[in-house]
């Protein structure tokens, strides 16, 4: 079925519906305003929405966040919750970058401090936090009994070793180590490819930003986060590297075998699943759990780097500093969650693939000194505008099994982008929008550029219109570095 | 881009990259699909075919072949940061692809790097016949 010829219905502002058909068990939902849903109908996320709605178990509606695009499988910007009694759980719904994520880095200075070494910072933190592309890694090759310890301890490994401080862990989601992970299901491929990559921001769309506190949109909640005007902030964008990518691609191998034993049929091989209950679903949620602590502990010696490279680029000590982890959110993820259906209590496994979880001020697992605010999202940019800082709610836990969107979503090919890029000069339009950019690969660089992106800003309007966020605060990027 | 064994073309995918590969026969096909798959990661222009490895992999069917030996290619660079230059198929028979890379060891200060791919997906992957010919179509996750 061409996009063009998928019916849509409109039920509110902000929200529409693909109704059931063929094998969908459910609708399809999609968040958008009318402006991102007229992007949408030229490229093929709308049929992936519904094939997704073919999941056995899949409970309520499959549902695309408004920075959805077309993926492979999935949506990106999807979410789907299935019955962990009867449904399935799928590695595609989560992605090759299982928890790829993003983390918000609070600072102690302005950025009038800062202005005048951006590019000492800049090149400094460059230096210390590789790509891991090839050769290069951050840190020292692990053992492989050392990396199966990082794998079942996630964050707290990363502290242990001396990479941050024990009162990051609280501001986690799951406080960074899923506790259901097994390293003996990872593969010793995917061992091997994790050995050096730790401490390393990968390609593609992963980045390092700089930026600064622009605009405060609620001011209660900004204070109960620790955040103030023209303050420096700090984004990291990365998930669990080559282990992940090397945990989604054996299991999706074991995954195609297995699905006739079941008797599952699916519209694309990519949405390849299994019961949850079965021995093959639990043997990915145990990998899928310890690929997920390797990315919490990336990010934490990521983070520990970036200190490192602070307190050298501007000679200071980490008191006058002040680095702290506001929050860390994984947007690529299976989890198992308790969520109100139809006034029943439902343990549902929710596959989020590239959308990020927004509880409600209250939930318990929501970190003590953000309760009466809800749980931070983190919503970054496309490196040139501005990113977002907004908080769950409660409309999300009824509407959207606790989710919200996770970027700008793009909205060009890379080759129309790389094309565009072209006839631009890269550094220069990073500096003309106040950006000061060090990167390993100009191909990616041209396919990332700013003009890929839709303006976040209307994914961020959308769901703070539709209720499923509020936002809190929005930041100005004036650094980057890009693997 | 083409060569003596057959041609590839980038295809339109908004988050993640495509190839379109056609050649007269399947070795082709092969060997085309992986020196396409190294061309995205780096500019074959600036590597030299100083190493030369092995490959075998094994599949069901033509789509379940290709596949697997996408994958080993990948995980060639993923694992040894080797990348290739040229491909040759020596054998493909019973389910089973045997190959020989040619290459070298990614140094990003001497080769012209392009980006990461994480994945050779299933996404809409296919392998078909047509007018005489062997085409493929792969979506890989960057």
């Amino acid at each position: 079925m061409a996009t063009e010829e998928i019916r849509l219905n409109r039920l509110e502002d902000y929200l529409w519906e693909i109704p059931r058909q063929g094998g969908m068990r459910v609708p399809g939902r999609i968040y958008a305003s009318e402006k991102l849903m007229a992007g949408l109908r030229s490229d093929n996320s709308l049929k992936q929405v519904m094939n997704v709605a073919h999941l056995p178990g899949i409970v309520g509606y499959s549902l695309a966040m408004p920075d959805i695009h077309w993926g492979y499988g999935f949506p990106i910007g999807g979410v789907a919750a299935v019955s962990v009694d009867d449904g399935v759980i799928s590695p595609g719904g989560v992605g090759y970058d299982i928890n790829c994520g993003v983390r918000l880095v609070q600072t102690g200075l302005v950025f009038e401090q800062i202005k005048d070494k951006l590019t000492r910072i800049v090149e400094t933190l460059f230096s210390l936090i590789p790509s891991g592309v090839g050769s290069e890694g951050a840190i020292a090759k692990l053992s492989k009994p050392e990396e199966k310890r990082l794998l079942r301890e996630g964050a707290r490994w990363a502290v242990t070793e001396g990479y941050g401080h024990p009162e990051d862990l609280s501001h986690m989601e799951e406080g960074g180590r899923l506790k259901t992970a097994d390293p003996e299901l990872v593969s010793d491929r995917a061992l091997e490819r994790g050995l050096k990559q730790v401490g390393t921001l990968g390609s593609g769309n992963h980045f390092l930003e700089i930026g600064r506190v622009e605009e405060i949109y609620w001011p209660q909640a900004a204070h109960t986060f620790g955040l103030f005007p023209d303050q420096v902030v700090i984004l990291i964008h990365t998930g669990s590297r080559g282990l992940g990518y090397q945990t989604c691609e054996d299991s999706l191998k074991v995954m195609n075998k297995a699905m006739s034993n079941y008797e599952i049929s699916l519209p694309d091989r990519q949405l390849a699943c299994t019961p949850i209950q079965s021995p093959e679903g639990q043997d990915y949620l145990s990998a899928m759990a310890a690929a997920a602590n390797y990315a919490w502990a990336n990010r934490q010696v990521i983070m520990s780097q970036a200190e490192r490279a602070f307190m050298k680029a501007l000679h200071v000590s980490p008191k006058e500093l002040g680095f702290a982890l506001l929050y860390d959110v994984c947007h690529n993820i299976a989890k198992i969650e308790e969520h109100t259906v139809d006034g029943k209590k439902r343990r549902l496994c929710v596959h989020r693939k590239g959308a990020t979880r927004a509880f409600a001020p209250g939930h318990p697992q929501i970190p003590a000194d953000y309760q009466n605010i809800g749980q931070p999202v983190l919503i970054p940019g496309d490196m040139g505008r501005y990113s977002y800082l907004l908080v769950g709610t409660e409309s999300a836990m009824e509407k959207t099994f606790g989710s919200t969107c996770h970027g700008a979503g793009r909205v060009m090919s890379r080759a129309q982008s790389k094309k565009q890029s072209q006839a631009i000069n890269i550094d220069q339009e990073m500096a003309r929008r106040g950006v000061v950019a060090r990167y390993q690969g100009r191909g990616t660089m041209a396919e990332e550029m700013p003009h890929a992106y839709k303006d976040v800003a209307d994914v961020v309007e959308t769901m703070d219109d539709a209720g499923i966020s509020k936002r809190v605060a929005r930041f100005r990027p004036v650094g980057v570095i890009k693997g | 881009m083409a060569n003596d064994r057959g041609t590839y073309r980038e295809i339109e995918h908004t988050a993640d990259l495509g190839v379109e590969v056609t050649a007269a026969d399947l070795p082709g096909l092969f060997a085309v699909a992986g020196e396409a798959l190294y061309a995205l990661i780096a500019d074959p222009a600036t590597i030299e075919s100083r190493d030369e490895i092995s490959i075998s992999a094994t599949g069901d069917n033509p789509e379940d072949l290709l596949h697997a030996w996408l994958c080993e290619l990948l995980a060639l660079f993923n694992v040894q940061g080797f990348v290739g230059k040229r491909c040759e198929i020596a054998h493909i028979s019973d389910g089973q692809v045997q190959g020989r890379v040619s290459g070298e060891t990614l140094d990003l200060k001497h080769h012209a790097f392009h980006t990461e791919i994480k994945g050779v997906t299933y996404h809409d992957f296919k392998v078909w016949q047509e007018a005489g010919a062997w085409h493929a179509r792969i979506i890989f996750d960057v």
